[in-house]
């Protein structure tokens, strides 16, 4: 398979073994067909070695950064929203009810029959009963079935997309 | 000025969220990756639709880039399948571009230049009117080869395919080139005479 070309060229590149190598130094050296062919693929090497390379327009760099900066602004918020800014606000919270809770149990008096916590004195609770009228209630209501009525829609929207696909 | 700073710095850096520091690698690397896909788009605005698409599709996935291979042999793989979707999508069969006498020959690539003056000519500009008469295959892994001084392991990981594959291409492509020059050389003598 590997005629004169084919092993002057891996001799070349350099992917010959050590004694490959050494056997075609030999040859370069005392056969004239090897050396006259070996003189000329070093030369069309260097050719190649020196092809040019062709010149972007001026502004291709900005084009592509202002490419990038378009396609951020276009992402949505949902996708733009870093997921752990979201797990650590998540986070917070979760542990501030547990902490809230832990302190609440800790101060209730087990050993009392009438189990009571030991709320501050000065603390009051807020008198709600007046906020709750009929418009309140109805109001919220309302809001609930709107919620679920959409809640299931999109429900029924997935299981459109999960079957189509 | 382009930065002192390595590929893999620039890279963290871009990943932290300094975007001139990826500007620095568009910069750094948008002479070559231009080069190459001109060797598949054989037109300039072609050719920086690519490279441009190319440069957008590696800030997306900036993030999967591991590391483990040279950033211009994972940059270059980009390149090449962006190319081949370019030319699907320009109707261009790809089972084509390895046959030869369906390949178009698209326009002269030196747009500009005093084609009919043969003093005006420089060694360059033959070299560059060859490899644009080659296959783009060929073309790209010539230019791989010499011009982005990739190996021929790192040529095949970018091109998918083997390296003794590559390298048997390589010698291929050589020749054709030779050939290529050869043949216009003969043809402006001929023309001069």
């Amino acid at each position: 398979m590997n005629n004169i070309e084919e092993i002057l060229w891996n001799y070349i590149d350099g992917n010959c073994t050590a004694d490959e190598q050494k056997n075609i130094s030999a040859l370069i050296e005392q056969d004239e067909a090897y050396k006259l062919k070996y003189q000329e693929l070093l030369l069309l090497n260097k050719e190649y070695a020196a092809i040019e390379l062709d010149e972007p327009p001026m502004a291709f760099t900005y084009n592509v950064m202002e490419a990038i900066r378009t396609e951020n602004a276009q992402q949505p918020l949902k996708a733009a929203i870093n997921k752990r800014i979201i797990m650590g606000i998540s986070m917070f919270f979760v542990l501030t009810i547990v902490l809230l809770l832990v302190y609440t149990l800790a101060s209730v008096n087990w050993s009392a029959g009438d189990v009571s916590a030991n709320i501050p004195s000065g603390f009051k609770m807020p008198d709600i009963t007046s906020y709750i009228t009929k418009p309140v209630m109805m109001g919220f209501l309302f809001f609930d079935v709107v919620l679920g009525l959409f809640l299931f829609d999109t429900w029924l929207r997935n299981k459109r997309v999960l079957k189509q696909a | 000025m382009q930065s002192k700073l390595s590929d893999i710095e620039l890279i963290q850096q871009t990943l932290s969220g300094n975007q001139s520091a990826y500007a620095d690698l568009v910069k750094r690397h948008q002479r070559f990756v231009f080069t190459l896909a001109m060797r598949f788009a054989k037109g300039r605005e072609d050719a920086e639709e690519i490279a441009q698409d190319c440069f957008i599709k590696a800030y997306r996935s900036l993030a999967s880039f591991q590391g483990q291979s040279k950033f211009t042999t994972w940059l270059y793989s980009i390149v090449y399948t962006t190319a081949m979707t370019f030319l699907r999508k320009k109707r261009l069969d790809t089972d084509s571009i390895d046959d030869e006498n369906t390949y178009i020959q698209v326009e002269n690539q030196s747009s500009g230049y005093d084609v009919n003056n043969a003093e005006t000519k420089s060694r360059s500009f033959y070299l560059n009117q060859a490899i644009g008469q080659l296959l783009p295959d060929d073309a790209a892994i010539i230019t791989m080869f010499y011009q982005g001084e990739q190996s021929l392991e790192e040529i095949a990981r970018a091109l998918g395919m083997e390296a003794n594959n590559v390298k048997i291409k390589l010698f291929r492509a050589r020749r054709r080139l030779k050939e290529k020059l050869e043949q216009n050389l003969k043809n402006e003598v001929k023309e001069l005479i």
